[in-house]
């Protein structure tokens, strides 16, 4: 796929994710999302631990929004209030709002890995501008950090286990992720270094290669624009509810056109 | 024409520390081939980085004297305009690449010059053949071996075609192909009127005729010794006799989903030192670790007898964590509930003095020791090391065959993925090299 067309369709997930509170529309850029990146993720690249990261962080907001909002009407448990933060009661509401919200993140973070997992570095480098060539290029150096990043801790975990760690407990595993990430910042100035020393930064860069438009690119910046536009003509008209959970939660107001229009963002997916 | 480079008692300490990393430096470099020896945290690395001004300009800390490289005062020459002439390949190839693909990263240096894309094309092309990698062109660099690596980052360099080309333990994982194709690009280079500067442990294997030797010792430049300039004669070794079985692959079948090599039979006995030699990229590293039980063998058997592994990885940074290097062993004892103190490990490989530094303030050979240090301390009964003379000087070499040597004669059984045939000889009972799939043996059994 085009760089440009993921990314013009990676900002139309992530306005329709943000746009609207409405839980149901949230989903449906979720799944668009989460359909995307699974048709078309690069060869090679896992998106098992991805998802799963993306799943813990949303399952995170839910707990802490249900544990911390103390906001609603109807309490499905009161915890005594001598419990720093958490003590009172812990509402139904709060768990609700907690799930939108983890819908919205996780719509929005798994569109914005599609980036590096559907898209390689240097193609995103070439389609900048000549004018974003440097920032393309540290681009491209940081989204290698990431996959760096889960290669370091493979190897580090593996070396651990054969010098006799073993995972107890939470604590234990500081002696994987303290040297992960110590590597991986230790290799960031690294490559800085040898940036600077392969004359990064000396003057106007070229580029080998420029990105190619397919057919198939255009249909994805056609539909992701007109489910943009059309998302937010539907807000403007009053077609996506202003939907909240408290007091008391309603159901989600769904309307045609703003389906629609998260529909569209399943194009990707469906494109060869 | 001036010379490439020239100092005039030039001097550098790295921000926060004591000592100088480079002291009264007075030296004139000229154009073609000059080899830079010394054992490990000698300065060579240092020395190098002045050559583009990363040393000081992006490291910081405080340099005295003057220097002029290709005619621009280190002073005020910034590392960025001194880059467009001035290439350097860095120790650890792993950490220098910015883009994913080998063709796109190899050209990432001429398209920061500024080239037509139809020049850059060319010179990447030229890269990518002087230094036999052709064939790797559309692959990710993350599925290459660490030599490939290396043969990439050198592409890389030489894409630029610099004025002045350094580069820092080049041939640390090139197999004796890509050391012989380094050799012919240096060659060259040096042929053409350019400036080429090694810093190498085993200069042999890129000097030429006509190339110039220098030495550093502790940041100083010091009459040349006599050791380390050319390979050492092997010691007559008496066998050793091999106990029972400790593991066995039976008919075994490496790769990462596609099989990479295959009916492979190999067994290690209690005792006994086996290395495992082959061209970059031929399956070593998956066929060490397969052999560890780190990774599973797409068919066939292995078997491993019970008892305590040590395995080196190719990148001794994921061992090295702690505070002191003494800290780092230590842990290797409180996790694995050791009978043993750090102190002679320490010793053995010449670490006593190094005990209370920062494993990762160290140089790269110091590091690559420290590892070894950590990861072999006590009695393992299995040993499997992963290019463990990466970045060694000649001294540390002697160092790990000795320590090898008495782990071996205590009964363990060491198995050693390594580029360095060298090694492989003078420490190995038998002698195998995977190639095209397939595992030979090249020493018949010395027992």
């Amino acid at each position: 796929m085009n760089p440009r067309a993921v990314t013009v369709w990676v900002g139309a997930v992530l306005v329709v994710s943000l746009a609207g509170q409405d839980p149901i529309y949230r989903a449906l850029a979720l799944g668009a999302a989460v359909a995307v990146l699974v048709a078309r993720h690069r060869a090679g690249t896992r998106l098992r631990p991805a998802l799963l990261a993306v799943a813990a962080a949303a399952s995170l907001t839910v707990l802490l929004n249900f544990g911390l909002s103390h906001t609603g009407q109807d309490v499905a448990v009161r915890l005594p209030g001598w419990i720093p933060a958490l003590g009172g009661p812990l509402t139904l509401e709060g768990a609700i709002y907690g799930v939108d919200i983890g819908l919205g993140l996780a719509a929005c973070v798994i569109a914005g890995i599609s980036l590096s997992l559907v898209v390689e570095a240097h193609q995103l480098v070439d389609a900048l501008p000549a004018w974003l060539s440097r920032t393309g290029a540290a681009l491209g150096a940081a989204m290698s950090l990431v996959p760096r990043l889960g290669h370091s801790f493979l190897a580090v975990r593996e070396a651990q286990q054969m010098r006799g760690w073993r995972p107890r407990g939470l604590r234990s595993w500081s002696a994987v992720v303290v040297p992960s990430v110590l590597t991986t910042i230790e290799g960031s100035v690294l490559l800085a270094e040898a940036m600077e020393a392969r004359a990064f930064g000396s003057g106007t860069r070229t580029a080998l290669a420029s990105s190619r438009w397919r057919a198939a690119d255009l249909i994805v910046v056609l539909t992701a624009v007109v489910a943009l536009l059309g998302f937010l003509a539907s807000l403007a008209l009053g077609q996506v509810a202003s939907w909240q959970p408290y007091p008391s939660p309603g159901v989600p107001g769904v309307n045609p056109w703003p389906v629609i229009c998260c529909l569209a963002l399943f194009t990707p997916a469906a494109l060869r | 024409m001036s010379s490439p480079a020239r100092f005039e008692n030039f001097g550098y300490r790295y921000p926060e520390t004591d000592g100088l990393a480079l002291s009264g430096l007075s030296l004139e470099l000229g154009s073609g081939l000059t080899l830079l020896g010394g054992v490990s945290g000698s300065g060579k690395t240092t020395f190098l980085r002045s050559l583009n001004g990363l040393v000081p300009h992006f490291h910081g800390g405080q340099a005295t004297g003057r220097a002029w490289i290709l005619g621009h005062d280190l002073r005020t020459a910034t590392t960025r305009r001194l880059a467009r002439e001035v290439a350097m390949v860095f120790q650890e190839p792993e950490s220098q690449f910015v883009l994913d693909r080998v063709r796109r990263e190899v050209a990432f240096g001429p398209e920061n010059l500024g080239l037509p894309p139809s020049t850059i094309a060319d010179r990447v092309d030229e890269a990518l053949q002087a230094m036999e990698v052709s064939a790797l062109a559309e692959r990710q660099i993350s599925t290459l071996s660490g030599g490939q690596r290396q043969r990439v980052a050198l592409a890389g360099a030489l894409a630029m075609r610099p004025s002045l080309l350094a580069l820092d333990e080049p041939t640390s994982q090139l197999d004796d192909s890509g050391a012989r194709a380094l050799q012919a690009a240096c060659e060259r280079l040096a042929a053409g009127g350019l400036a080429v500067v090694v810093a190498e442990h085993r200069p042999w294997r890129v000097e030429s005729a006509g190339s110039r030797r220098l030495e550093l010792d502790r940041g100083r430049l010091v009459p040349l010794s006599q050791a380390g300039w050319s390979p050492a004669a092997l010691p007559p070794r008496s066998p050793r006799p091999p106990g029972a079985t400790a593991w066995e692959l039976t008919d075994v079948t490496i790769g990462h989903g596609e099989p990479i090599a295959s009916g492979i039979n190999l067994a290690c006995a209690a005792g006994e030192v086996v290395c495992l030699t082959g061209p970059n990229g031929s399956g070593k590293t998956t066929l060490l670790r397969t052999a560890s039980g780190l990774r599973p063998p797409l068919s066939g058997r292995v078997v491993r007898r019970s008892g305590r592994a040590a395995y080196l990885p190719q990148e001794p940074g994921g061992v090295l964590h702690q505070a002191t290097v003494l800290d780092e062993v230590q842990q290797t004892i409180r996790w694995l509930k050791l009978d043993s103190q750090p102190g002679p490990i320490l010793a053995e490989f010449q670490l006593s003095g190094l005990a209370g530094r920062d494993p990762r303030d160290l140089s790269t050979g110091q590091r690559q020791r420290a590892a070894l240090a950590a990861v072999l301390v006590g009695r393992p009964d299995l040993v499997f090391l992963d290019e463990p003379t990466r970045g060694a000087d000649p001294g540390s070499r002697a160092l790990l065959i000795r320590v090898l040597e008495r782990l071996a004669s205590q009964g363990a059984a060491v198995l050693i993925a390594t580029s360095d045939t060298d090694l492989a000889h003078q420490i190995g009972d038998r002698v195998y090299e995977l190639r095209q799939g397939r595992l030979r043996e090249l020493v018949p059994a010395t027992a």
